[in-house]
């Protein structure tokens, strides 16, 4: 049984709704919020171009090195016009294999500066901001991995909050949502646990809390502009959450944004965009970082401590190899399914039987 | 009659009171309650999947494919989640059940339980259209008494999601205790979430539930029970319905342009008395703002954060 001072590999660890109690009221939640919140509270008042100069050494590399390569790995993995299936394209998991395979020597040329263990931590996070390699989905889990990639960069001293938090944010997050955007609309990325119509956004939500901050301070632009498809059109490249509703009308255009999307319809309502930036950061805590259904997928690692008491992980190395069946919460008890892959089922699991009900991760549709 | 109004007012999206759904709920419980697990259906018959509060497509589909008057369904699961109109979707299917309890039976689909529905929207749009959760309750109490599946003339077999490897015979499906919230496991689980595929055996599902199921699997089912036809939804096809392993079984899916941005065209499947297969294909239609029944609730509880 690892103990976490000696957490080898980033690890899942909420189950329950005992867990998310545990997890809500921690230490590590409020430094990961606080975190979101500078980040943001850095961009008030700012246009995408307005970044800070000089750009650090870290942001450059980000850029240009670590970024530039995800970006090359895309290129490699074309999808052939044939396929007719709307159904996320399986060249993705080429691309994610291609991610993965790489990770620790992009991480080791990108910030030389860190250790191996260090970039066995954030590389966890890395792999995972991209989706879901099996499902070939996307959701504002896979995103909060690459917040959390940042946040443990900056924990390690590789980003300074004081010099580089603009330049996160319209550097290297909005590098990051145009990867995104490119990887969605290439590989036809699922939504992962979409809401439908009653949702924020079939993939995103910190462009829209980011977004809201940089207009904040706006002396003419109101929430009600994004109903404006002029003003949408002027400002979708110097605002983020203009941006992306300039994105959501170019793929739902056979109905007005109240019916697709009534909730960014009713944010539309409220008077001032400080109001809807101070709203963002509730809604995100309580939507994403208080949500089982999305934190169940969460890793804990060195930076990013796991509160005590919560469900103990699965133990042994039978637990890694059958992580990603565990992951989709599969049962390995599961009585009449004889062979179960033939591999031992791990013994932390399977004593949890008595109250697995409980323990069984929310599946997807 | 109380139920013809609240049939005009919901095919006009409109509001029906906390109380009204209330009372549908309960009467159409105790209707549900003396169903069988697996229905027995006859021919002519027309089967439709997926609708997820689509309920302009779901009007639609009525029209294209002839009416309750004149037409016996059968509805595959999943009228909730995603879609602006769960509720009001989903009640019209009970009206009809009400009124026509020959004509129209309701499957469990997958989205059709408590923990689902607080996740993908309905829960959502419950608040968002009443300030509290009484009838998203309400609805979940009627979830539990829809049936699993239904056999069409001896023939074919009526299911949301597929088979299970606890399941061998549609017999052993009548055994279950269905009046529950879905477990998430054995074959009530299995039943409403697996798919089929291109796979050599029982494999496991990258939802989390249920199990991929392939051409050995379907042709021992349908050789077991002596039917000729496997019918499920629960996968969006973008051509509206899919036919797989010779014609043994059948994906038929029937939301159009499925979450504003899919791009699907839907279908239902009519099964003649000589078991010939007809389907009917359906685009989406669109909501205008301002025009007929665009009638859009204010009740904002997710505005909370904005305050």
């Amino acid at each position: 049984m690892s103990d976490e001072s000696q957490l080898n590999v980033p690890e899942k660890r909420l189950l329950t709704e005992d867990d998310m109690k545990l997890w809500k009221a921690s230490t590590t939640k409020q430094d990961l919020l606080s975190f979101i919140e500078m980040l943001a509270q850095s961009v008030k008042g700012h246009e995408n171009e307005q970044i800070e100069k000089p750009v650090s050494q870290a942001i450059t590399s980000t850029e240009t090195i670590l970024l530039t390569s995800v970006e090359k790995f895309i290129e490699n993995h074309p999808v052939p016009d044939n396929t007719k299936s709307r159904f996320g394209k399986i060249e993705f998991r080429d691309f994610y294999d291609d991610v993965q395979s790489h990770s620790i020597e992009l991480l080791k040329e990108t910030y030389p500066s860190l250790t191996d263990f260090q970039t066995t931590q954030l590389s966890t996070y890395l792999i995972e901001s991209w989706g879901n390699k099996r499902r070939i989905d996307y959701g504002s889990g896979h995103e909060l991995n690459f917040l959390c990639f940042l946040y443990g960069l900056t924990q390690y001293g590789v980003f300074s909050l004081e010099t580089d938090s603009v330049n996160l944010v319209l550097i290297i997050f909005i590098k990051y949502l145009n990867i995104m955007r490119i990887l969605e609309s290439k590989y036809w990325l699922e939504p992962a646990g979409s809401h439908g119509v009653w949702g924020l956004d079939d993939y995103h939500f910190l462009p829209f809390l980011f977004g809201a901050f940089q207009l904040a301070t706006h002396k003419h632009l109101k929430p009600m502009s994004i109903h404006n498809d002029e003003v949408v059109d002027m400002f979708k490249d110097k605002y983020l959450y203009f941006g992306c509703i300039s994105f959501i009308n170019s793929i739902k255009t056979s109905a007005s944004l109240r019916w697709h999307s009534p909730m960014l319809d009713d944010i539309s309502g409220v008077k001032k965009w400080s109001k809807v930036a101070e709203g963002m950061i509730k809604m995100y805590n309580a939507e994403v970082l208080s949500k089982l259904p999305i934190m169940q997928h969460f890793y804990f690692s060195d930076f990013l401590k796991c509160p005590d008491g919560v469900t103990l992980p699965h133990d042994s190395k039978e637990g890694n190899i059958h992580d990603e069946e565990l992951e989709e919460g599969l049962s390995h008890v599961h009585n009449t399914y004889g062979d179960c892959c033939g591999i031992k089922v791990p013994s932390a699991f399977a004593a949890s039987e008595a109250n697995k009900k409980t323990q069984r991760r929310i599946p997807f549709d | 009659m109380q139920i013809d109004r609240t049939i005009s007012l919901l095919k006009q999206g409109k509001h029906i009171t906390e109380d009204a759904v209330y009372a549908l709920c309960l009467k159409s419980q105790e209707l549900l309650m003396t169903e069988a697990n697996v229905t027995h259906v006859d021919t002519p018959v027309t089967i439709c999947g997926d609708i997820h509060g689509q309920l302009h497509d779901l009007l639609t589909l009525f029209d294209k494919s002839g009416g309750v008057e004149k037409t016996r369904y059968v509805f595959l699961g999943d009228f909730v989640d995603r879609g602006f109109y769960s509720l009001e979707s989903f009640l019209l299917l009970i009206c009809y059940k009400l009124k026509y309890p020959d004509r129209i039976t309701l499957i469990r689909g997958n989205h059709e339980t408590r923990q689902i529905t607080k996740v993908y929207g309905f829960y959502d749009e419950i608040m968002r259209k009443y300030g509290n959760s009484n009838v998203w309750r309400y609805c979940c109490e009627v979830f539990d008494y829809l049936s699993l599946g239904a056999i069409i003339n001896n023939n074919i077999f009526c299911v949301h999601g597929g088979l299970s490897p606890d399941v061998n015979t549609i017999e052993e499906i009548r055994a279950i205790d269905r009046k529950q919230e879905v477990p998430h496991e054995g074959a009530m689980c299995d039943l409403l979430w697996s798919d089929p595929d291109d796979v050599e055996k029982w494999s496991l599902s990258p939802r989390g539930a249920g199990f991929v199921f392939g051409q050995n699997e379907v042709n021992q089912f349908l050789h077991t029970n002596k039917v000729e036809l496997i019918a499920r939804a629960h996968q969006l096809v973008m051509e509206g319905y899919k036919e797989m392993f010779d014609g043994g079984l059948v994906t038929v899916w029937s939301a159009p342009n499925y979450c504003y941005r899919c791009g699907n065209v839907a279908a239902v499947l009519r099964i003649e008395d000589d078991l010939q297969r007809n389907y009917t294909i359906f685009d989406a239609v669109q909501p205008q703002d301002g025009v007929g029944n665009a009638i859009i609730p204010t009740k904002k509880s997710q505005m909370d954060y904005f305050l």
